[in-house]
Parts: structure tokens; sequence; C-alpha cells
């Protein structure tokens, strides 16, 4: 089933075209990432999808519910996690989730024992301060809690990791991929090997378009196009490679590079073994998804 | 219920935390206290200048004050006090629209117009506690120095003013539903009041203008009558009930 589904979605700011005709969907128990540059439109596609920004046209599912612009029936589902979330100053971290868990109608045994839990699992129990003084990886980390608290069909977090330190990062990654048992997780981002590490499903934004979007196997595998690197003992050995294969991207020194598609790999292969050249270093080199969306952007 | 609990919960520890609540109790207290002090040091602060004034020819003969004085100032001093009222509540919406703090709260689900009602809601208590708190006080020492029999309408009186004070804060209520920042929820419901503080000017249209409740002077004086008020009172509940309406309706596709 689709936790969510956006369907040929435009968004102009004044005469600026955000987002042109966007399509996502997003199966339940994935995490999704959602990646794009600055300014691709990774936020207003997640606002429009809590009913925060009016749509010029398209369609936005949330559990097969449709989406409207400001009171919304489908933010029940939802949890949001903004960019730079902001908190009442005046209240501490488990006042502020008790909050949460009242305005929803949860029993207070209920949202004693959901307080704990979350804030033991972003790392801020014990903390019994106001959050005006909290910094912002604090409010991260409490963003997630309250983002979590009504345990949300669809979590949705906008780069909830990049105000983070490595280590902090790492723990709000891991809270992400625990989430995912129970709910369904879109987080915008770009920083790709966070992507890597957590996400089950990835889509790329560019241009006001998703351009590619799957599990992370199958864009992998669509987009794979094995490559190799050869690399010899003497510049001249790789010199006669590089004339007797035009084709070879040879750098001047011992490396050649190629494309399977573009020349056989036995046929060099005969050649090493013809000419005796000696080998230091022939490789397959894996499509990272770094490389894949750099194509995907730059076509 | 548990939502509309948790919201009038979290405006009232905002009250509290944030020091309004001590700054609209202390306005009210000074006021309360001060109508009835003004009133009774009037003669003596006379007397103290009666030289200086008999000299520059005026003759000073004894005056007497009664509780009229001092319910005279209380009606004075009300504009000031809700100015100060619209100035510290002012931000009561905005302020959320402009840190972000609403859209984590509405992102839960929760109807926008809960948010209204409760928002409404402890704007409409703090000012009714204040102003009573206000008058409790200055009747107290009233009483206690003079006899408030003195003011005609008494009752009447205050309850129009204070009806007065509700209406300002229905239109608060709905410039906020409109307004991205206080600025606009200023210029909003003082501008509403400034409109009707014009139509009294205009003795055709003073009937009509919810800020003729402000006029109790000429209620305790025993100048007019209530009656003369009745359709100052429809006008001021039906436009504020509009306003409220409104705002519902407008927030409902607020832009957050
Ligand atoms: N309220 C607005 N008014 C005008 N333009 C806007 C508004 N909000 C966003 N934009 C424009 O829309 C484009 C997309 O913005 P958006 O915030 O969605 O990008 P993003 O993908 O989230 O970027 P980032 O990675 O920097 O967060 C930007 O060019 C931005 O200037
Ligand atoms: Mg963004």
């Amino acid at each position: 089933m689709e936790m969510l589904r956006i369907e040929n979605l435009y968004k102009r700011f004044g005469d600026k075209e955000v987002l042109r005709g966007l399509n996502l969907s997003v199966p339940e128990h994935s995490i999704f990432g959602f990646v794009g540059k600055n300014g691709a439109g990774k936020t207003t596609t997640m606002k429009t999808v809590l009913g925060l920004l009016n749509v010029d046209a398209g369609n936005i599912f949330v559990n097969e519910m449709p989406v409207t612009y400001g009171q919304t029936e489908t933010n029940r589902y939802v949890g949001y996690l903004p960019d730079v979330p902001e908190f009442y100053p005046f209240m501490t971290a488990p006042e502020y989730l008790a909050f949460c868990g009242e305005i929803t109608g949860m029993k207070k045994a209920e949202i004693k024992k959901r307080t704990e839990e979350l804030l033991a699992l972003v790392g801020l129990e014990g903390e019994s301060h106001r959050i005006k003084g909290f910094s912002r990886g604090m409010k991260q980390r409490l963003g997630i809690a309250q983002a979590l608290f009504n345990r949300p069909k669809l979590l949705i977090c906008d780069e909830p990791t990049s105000a983070l330190d490595p280590v902090g990062r790492k723990e709000i990654l891991d809270v992400l991929l625990a989430a995912r048992a129970e709910t369904t997780v879109l987080f915008s981002t770009h920083i790709l090997s966070d992507v890597e590490k957590i996400c089950t499903d990835v889509a790329f934004l560019d241009q006001g378009k998703v351009r590619v979007q799957g599990t992370l196997s199958e864009v992998k595998s669509v987009y794979r196009r094995e490559s190799y690197l050869l690399e010899t003992e003497s510049p001249e050995e790789a010199r006669g490679l590089s004339e007797a294969f035009p084709v070879l991207q040879y750098d001047g020194g011992c490396r050649l590079q190629f494309d399977e598609t573009a020349c056989d790999v036995s046929a060099v292969l005969r050649v090493l073994a013809d000419r005796k050249i000696s080998v230091v270093k022939l490789e397959r080199q894996e499509p990272t998804l770094e490389s894949l969306f750099m194509e995907v952007v730059e076509r | 219920m548990k939502t509309w609990n948790a919201l009038m919960k979290k405006e009232w520890i905002e009250q509290v935390r944030t020091g309004k609540l001590m700054i609209l109790s202390a306005i009210f207290v000074l006021f309360g206290i001060m109508n009835p002090a003004i009133a009774k040091l009037t003669p003596w602060l006379l007397k103290m200048m009666a030289d200086s004034l008999a000299e520059s020819g005026m003759i000073i003969t004894d005056i007497s004050v009664s509780a009229l004085d001092s319910w005279v100032q209380f009606f004075k001093n009300m504009p000031i006090a809700l100015i100060v009222f619209v100035l510290v509540e002012g931000g009561i919406f905005t302020r959320e629209y402009q840190s972000g703090t609403l859209v984590l709260t509405l992102t839960k689900g929760l109807d926008r117009k809960m948010v209204v009602f409760t928002k409404a809601a402890i704007l409409f208590l703090l000012w009714s506690a204040g102003y009573w708190l206000c008058f409790g006080i200055t009747y107290g020492y009233n009483m206690y120095f003079w006899d408030n029999a003195a003011a005609s309408h008494l009752l009447f009186s205050v309850i129009g003013w204070w009806l007065f004070g509700v209406w300002v804060i229905a239109l608060m209520v709905l410039f906020s539903s409109v307004a991205t920042a206080n600025t606009g929820v200023f210029l909003g419901a003082g501008g509403g009041a400034l409109a009707a503080y014009l139509m009294t000017i205009f003795p055709k249209l003073k009937t009509y203008s919810p800020a003729m409740l402000t006029e109790a002077n000429a209620l305790i004086y025993g100048k007019e009558e209530p009656a003369e008020y009745m359709t100052a009172i429809a006008v001021a509940a039906m436009t504020g009930i509009l306003c409220i309406a409104g705002s519902l309706i407008l927030i409902k596709k607020k832009k957050l």
C-alpha cells in the first residue's frame, strides 16, 4: 500500500515555477529518501503534503485520503519535523511532549510512558531546562520526539540531520531506522551517505520533477553502468593500451578507465595477456548514489 | 474537550511564565487603587496649591469629593488599561505564526477552530478578571470613603464598559486571523475602535456605535438612561459575534 501519493503536482511562487508535475509514491513501511539540491523544492513539497501550502494543480493522498489546503484531516496520520523546528520556549521538553499528547486526546498514563520512552530515545532524558535555552541539535532531537509522539502512520522529516554533529547524526539516523517498524518515514536530505545508510527507497528531485524513484537497489541497477579502472605498472604499457583501444580514457599516467558498454572487457584482458603487461589493479567500480545523483541532475 | 483543556493550559502557562499575567495584574490593581486615591487627594492637592492659585486670581472654595469623582477616574483610566491590554496581548496569535510554533501544533491534526476558541477565551478571561478586579478594588475603597449610591446606574455602566472591552477583543481575534504580525492586529483593532469613536461624534450615528458604551460618565451622573444604550449594545454584540465567526472561517485557509 502507498502511504503517500503525489500526482502531478504544480506549485509556483510568483513567476518562479518550483514544482512542475511532480509524482511521488511512498510505500508503507519504507524509509524514503527525498533527495534534491538546495532550492529544488523539497521543503515546498513537504509543506503541500501537510496542507501548509496551496498547490496550483495536482493531487496528494495520505493514507488514501486527499489532502486539502489549510485545515486537513490527513494531518492526523502525519508527524512532521520542519527544517527549523520551533517550540514554546517557556515549556520544558517533557511538558512540550505532554502537550503534544494532550491535544490529540491521549490518555494520561500513555502520555507519561510515551514521554519517557521518547526522551530516552532521542537522548534528552533528565533535561529539565526550558526549551528557550536549547541548542539547534537539542531542538532537532525534541523535534523528532514530538513528531513520533502520536504514533503517526507517516513521519515527514525535513533535513533532520543537517543541524547535527556526526555523532548526533548517526543517532538520529538510528532513531529513524527504528521508527520504521511502526511507521513510514519520508525524509529530505542532500547528504547521500545518509540515504545509503538507512533508506529503502529513494527519489531524486530536480527541476520540479522526480527524475528517478524506486528502491535503492532498483535505482542502482537501472543506472548501473559498469565501469572499470585499470592500472599498469609502467606508463608506456598504459599508453600502448590506449593506442590499441582508443575508447579507453587515458589519464596520461598509468591509469585507464572504461565503460563496459564502450569496450569489451575480455578483449582488453586478451591484449593484457598477449603483451604480458604487468597489471597493478583492475577494478570494477560500483556506482555510488552520489554519482547517480550527479548524473541525474546534470542530464 | 481534552484538546480544549490542553490548549487552555498551554495559554495559561504562557501568560504566567512570560510575565504577561504579572503586567496585566499590576496595571489593573494599580488603576483600581489610583481611582479612589486621586479622588481622595484632589482637595488636598488643591489646598496645597491654593496660595499660588490665589495669586493668579483663582479662589479655591471648599470642594467636596464623592464616590462619583472616583468613578469618573475609573472610566477615564479604563481606556489606558485597555490599550495596555491590547499591546500586551496583541501578539497572541501572530507570535505563533512568526515563530512557527503553531505549525507544529496544527500538523498534529487538531482543528484550527480550537486555536481560535481557546485564544479568544483566554483573552476574554484575562480582560474580565482584570477589569472586575479593578472594579472591585475601586468599589471597596469608594464604599469605605464615601457612598457608591452617589453614582446612578453604576452596574449598568461598568457592564457596558466591560462589554466594549470584549468587543475590542473580538476585533483582535478577527484581525489576528488575517494579519501576519502584531502590527496588523494593533492597526485593525485600533482602527475599529477609532472608527467606533468617530461615530459617536455624529449624533445620528452615535446610538449605533459600540464606543457609546464607554461614555458611562453620562450614565452615572444620571444625564442619560440605560435604554438609550440598548442599540449600541446590540450592535456591539452582533459585530462581535460576526468577528469571531469570520475569524473561524478565515483561520481555516490561513497561510502559516
Ligand atoms: N514562500 C516563498 N515565496 C517565494 N519563493 C519561495 C517560497 N518558498 C520557497 N520558495 C522558492 O522555492 C524554491 C524551493 O524552495 P524549497 O525551500 O522547497 O527548497 P529545498 O529543496 O527545501 O531547499 P533546501 O535544501 O535549501 O532546504 C526556492 O527557490 C525558493 O526560493
Ligand atoms: Mg528545505
